[in-house]
């Protein structure tokens, strides 16, 4: 599509500024000096612009994903009230550079690929952007080689200098509705519209910094580097101050907490910037953290950008602004610099791809913020840290869950946590869940009794994929609370209705100690079937307890497993237990003849979304969320960090 | 409602800087007292009690007369709470641990004789975790207001409060300030644990540290900034002497 060009004078469009301005229907922010630096602030005067700036510390995202904003309220008097608060201010922003506008069209593919995010949709829908075409280059950017120094489309009003004029290209039909309201204009002539070209051509020439590798080929030369000593070389240097991911106009993850007021009436839910570069940002309930290394976090971050999300979404998602260079205090941020250190050291062509995206329908239909309104049907103590809680959903219908699906529950003022849906897929609105106590959210779950609310999102991620137990053996392997998701699947398999489709089934269960044993009935229930084995271990056993099974880890179960019975080529294993299990359990079965396809495994990582936006289940690439938590091992094995 | 949690506040040796934070809530008290009782608070109140569930306990331990108390105060509270950095770290009261007890009793009472007598039996400035166990930590000097409700909600809520582990630079990067390093100083906000939303860079001075250190002075990527910005190993050394005299670093939980 051809776009509109016109001319506007500068006088006149300050008069339009400050008619705006006065008018008060919307938020005005444009660019002003901070100092020696430059800012998007809200603006008081027209003359306060600085459209020449080089660059800003901090994107324009802050507009789109504050820093802090609260989703929603909630009262902690009343059982279950809690009031969505969208932001719908009507704002314009005045000078957003074309390399920030591509990475907030970077942001959109992010936040509106399904389940959308309505909290930015609707501030994305409020806010007309007025772009400028950059007039003087920050020293550390290299956006003239990433060829984002100018762009086309995701503006809604383009201003491009021409000395006395700026000549305006017209993005939208919002941004020529204004045009025409609030200002005088005239049409470009073809030497002007020649001129922006010129303009832009001019400014491509004056990077003196510049990326040697082409966008195209960031990800075949990260994977080929995955274990390059470089990564602990140069992340001794790093100080974890997460600068580089604050002030990165593609860096978009999140997290989300629970703020009460003093005197304990009410609170607000509060989704506040976060970065893989922090240490807490995989860390989960038991204390383990998933990226622990320095180097695995400082790896974590140039993954993201030039392998994970151009193989999900096809694009870099650096757009070259050069603010994590400026920001980094040790220098080892800027990914122009990492980037062609290592195209040196060469690599081979198209070392293959760590990324896999499973099929994701069922968690595309999850909800992002708002949880629904349940209640607590049943509370059952199982140990003295694991509850077994029924839950109805306030609107009676079904959970309508997977087996291996799993939903996040709100306990407001505490928080949100992700539990394994561990009934049965069924009809009617209840489910169970059980929960083992270990920090706030759950704490306070476990103390919670029949007739109290909680919140629900889900059912969330992929559950297993049922048919295709269909006709084959199976052995179910399970530790500790991964006996949760599992006993869903089970009860499914063993359901009378469905119990023909399936051959010989094995069950194999290992907890801690024997009090830790969770679903004890189910597990007697299940020892009656026939053509059924199941066989329990306990990693310990206190002299006080009474336990005449066996004892050691889950692995000393598998020389019991009757495989003369059976063929192992059809012949599938579900594994699910805490992240030291798999490992073990894998080289076992692979010992027993069982191929690496045949094996289901189910990974727990620190959530906080549940849907695919807020980065903190990433295994490398992989949203466990959104594409598992049910993985085929032989598709996820090649993962790094996946099993390490 | 079931029995509000019964708290207690003490100070040892401080400026009473922190104390006044929780005074000043205004009238916000009135919210705090809804959700629990004050039972002892010498700076807003006369009455005192022995029976507290919560002790929030201000100020370094300098004497052994400092060291009874406060394992007396320890034995009675269910939770231990340390407030403000002469507490938390030591703070600035270990300035003083640059000398020897008795070279720092002569300069400053010169030749009187001190001797003997209790109130000047001093040892060197102890934080409170070097007495007795501390179960929570409300960093700074003075304490965050915010950060003290936070802390007070989540404790009567039966909740771990949240307290950051990482640098100032993170509250201070979003508040979008321009770095200290790149005005030419030398600020400790790479190192110190943030929580106080960065006011010292906001307000345009350095940061002092007073939250504690979060990363070993000595550790490489210290180093590495140290010698960019043309600063000496000396020149840290001197900078935590205010408020991280002997530089240990923090553990993450504190
Ligand atoms: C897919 C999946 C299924 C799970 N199923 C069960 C289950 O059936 N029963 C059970 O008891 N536990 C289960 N967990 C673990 C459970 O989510 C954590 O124990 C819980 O989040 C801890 O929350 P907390 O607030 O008590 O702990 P805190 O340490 O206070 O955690 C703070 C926040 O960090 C996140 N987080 C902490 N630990 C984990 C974790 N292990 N996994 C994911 N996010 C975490 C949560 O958002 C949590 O609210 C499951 C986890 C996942 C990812
Ligand atoms: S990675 Fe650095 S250069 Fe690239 S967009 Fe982010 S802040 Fe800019
Ligand atoms: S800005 Fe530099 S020092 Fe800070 S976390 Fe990023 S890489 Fe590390
Ligand atoms: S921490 Fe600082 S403000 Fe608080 S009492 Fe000590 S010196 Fe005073
Ligand atoms: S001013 Fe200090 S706290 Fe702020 S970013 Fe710079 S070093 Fe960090
Ligand atoms: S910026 Fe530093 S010195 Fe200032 S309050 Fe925060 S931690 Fe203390
Ligand atoms: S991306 Fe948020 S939990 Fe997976």
């Amino acid at each position: 599509m051809k776009q509109a060009v016109k001319i506007i004078t500068k006088k006149d469009f300050l008069t339009l500024v400050n008619t705006l301005l006065q008018n008060k229907t919307y938020d005005v922010v444009g660019v002003k000096a901070k100092g020696k630096r430059y800012v998007f602030d809200t603006l008081n005067d027209a003359d306060e612009l600085s459209l020449d700036y080089d660059v800003t510390i901090l994107p324009p995202k802050k507009y789109f994903l504050p820093q802090y904003e609260q989703l929603m309220k909630f009262s902690l008097e009343k059982p279950f009230e809690v009031k969505e608060t969208i932001d719908d201010q009507p704002r314009i922003i005045i000078g957003v550079h074309p390399y920030d506008i591509i990475a907030l069209q970077q942001t959109d593919t992010q936040y509106l690929d399904p389940p959308k995010d309505d909290f930015y949709k609707k501030r994305r829908d409020n806010t007309i952007i007025i772009g400028v075409d950059i007039q003087n280059v920050s020293e550390r950017s290299f956006a003239g080689s990433m060829k984002t120094h100018m762009t086309e489309t995701g503006f809604d009003l383009l201003l491009t200098d021409l000395g006395a004029t700026y000549a305006v290209t017209v993005g939208t039909e919002k941004g020529s509705t204004l045009l025409k309201k609030y200002a005088t204009t005239k049409d470009a002539t073809s030497a002007e519209i020649k001129k922006i070209k010129d303009v832009r051509d001019n400014i491509a020439k004056k990077y003196t910094k510049k990326v040697k590798v082409d966008k195209k080929d960031w990800s075949s030369i990260l994977v080929a580097n995955y274990a390059n000593s470089f990564w602990e070389e140069r992340s001794d240097f790093c100080m974890e101050c997460s600068s580089c991911t604050i002030v990165c106009p593609t860096c978009f993850c999140y997290d989300v907490h629970d703020e009460v007021s003093l005197n304990l009436k009410n609170g607000q839910r509060i989704r506040t910037w976060d970065g893989c570069m922090l240490r807490g940002f995989t860390k989960v309930g038991s204390g383990e953290v998933f990226r622990e290394e320095p180097k695995e976090r400082y790896r974590h971050r140039f993954y993201r950008k030039g392998n994970y999300l151009p193989e999900r979404f096809g694009f870099v998602a650096c757009v070259g602004c050069g603010r994590c260079g400026i920001a980094c205090l040790p220098d080892i941020a800027d990914p122009c610099d990492v980037m062609n250190e290592l195209a040196s050291f060469g690599h081979e062509e198209d070392t293959g791809r760590f990324f896999i995206k499973q099929k994701t329908d069922a968690a595309e239909k999850g909800i992002i913020h708002i949880p629904r309104s349940a209640t607590i049907k049943r509370a059952e103590v199982r140990s003295e840290i694991d509850t077994l809680f029924e839950i109805e959903l306030d609107d009676k219908k079904p959970l309508g869950h997977a087996a291996g699906q799993f939903v996040e529950v709100s306990v407001f003022g505490y928080g949100e946590a992700p539990f394994g849906v561990s009934s049965p897929p069924s009809d009617t609105p209840s489910f169970e869940i059980m929960v083992r106590k270990v920090g706030n959210v759950t704490s306070k779950l476990v103390s919670m009794k029949p007739g109290d609310k909680v919140g629900i999102r889900g059912p969330l991620g992929n559950g297993f994929d049922v048919k295709a137990l269909e006709g084959k053996n199976i052995i179910f392997t399970s530790g500790g609370t991964g006996m949760v998701p599992m006993r869903s699947l089970i009860n499914y398999v063993l359901d009378k209705k469905n119990r023909g489709k399936f051959k010989e089934i094995t069950i194999l269960y290992g907890a801690k100690r024997p009090k830790e044993i969770l679903f004890m009935s189910d597990v007697d229930q299940w020892k009656k079937v026939e053509h059924v084995q199941c066989e329990l271990t306990v990693d310990k056993c206190d002299a006080n307890e009474c336990w005449g099974g066996c004892i050691g880890v889950i692995t000393t179960l598998f020389p019991k497993v009757r495989m003369d019975k059976f063929d192992s080529q059809n012949t599938i294993v579900v594994v699910i237990g805490p992240p030291v299990m798999y490992k073990f359990v894998i080289q076992c079965l692979r010992t027993m003849g069982i191929p690496e396809e045949n094996i289901i495994v189910s990974l727990e990582r620190r959530m906080k979304c549940g849907v695919g936006k807020c980065g903190h289940c990433q295994i490398n690439g992989v949203y466990v969320c959104k594409e598992g938590p049910v993985f085929n091992y032989k598709e996820i094995k090649a993962l790094p960090e996946a099993f390490e | 409602m079931k029995q509000k949690p019964r708290v207690a506040v003490f100070d040892f040796a401080d400026c009473e800087g922190c104390e006044l934070e929780i005074a000043n809530l205004e009238e916000e008290i009135l919210d705090l007292i809804e959700i629990v009782d004050i039972v002892s608070f010498r700076e807003v109140m006369k009455e005192h009690s022995d029976t507290y569930d919560i002790a929030i306990v201000e100020g370094s331990i300098m004497r052994p007369m400092d060291e009874r108390r406060l394992r007396s105060i320890r034995s009675k509270a269910k939770i231990l709470v340390a407030l403000g950095a002469c507490a938390t770290i030591g703070g600035v009261n270990k300035i003083r641990n640059q000398w020897m007890p008795d070279e720092v009793l002569h300069e400053v009472y010169g030749n009187a004789d001190v001797k003997g007598n209790e109130l000047f039996d001093v040892f060197k400035t102890k934080a409170l975790k070097e007495v007795v166990p501390v179960d929570y930590y409300i960093h700074g000097c003075p304490i965050d207001r915010d950060e003290f409700k936070h802390v007070i909600t989540a404790l009567v809520l039966g909740k771990k409060p949240e307290i950051p582990t990482y640098p100032v630079c993170v509250e201070c990067k979003k508040n979008e300030n321009i770095c200290q390093f790149e005005l030419g100083k030398f600020c400790l906000g790479p190192i110190t644990r943030a929580g106080c939303k960065a006011i010292c860079p906001t307000h345009n001075s350095t940061c002092e540290g007073c939250r504690g250190l979060i990363k070993k002075a000595e550790a490489d990527c210290v180093k590495e900034v140290l010698e960019r910005y043309k600063l000496s190993y000396e020149d840290i050394r001197r900078r935590c002497t205010m408020y991280n005299y002997g530089r240990e670093e923090c553990s993450v939980d504190e």
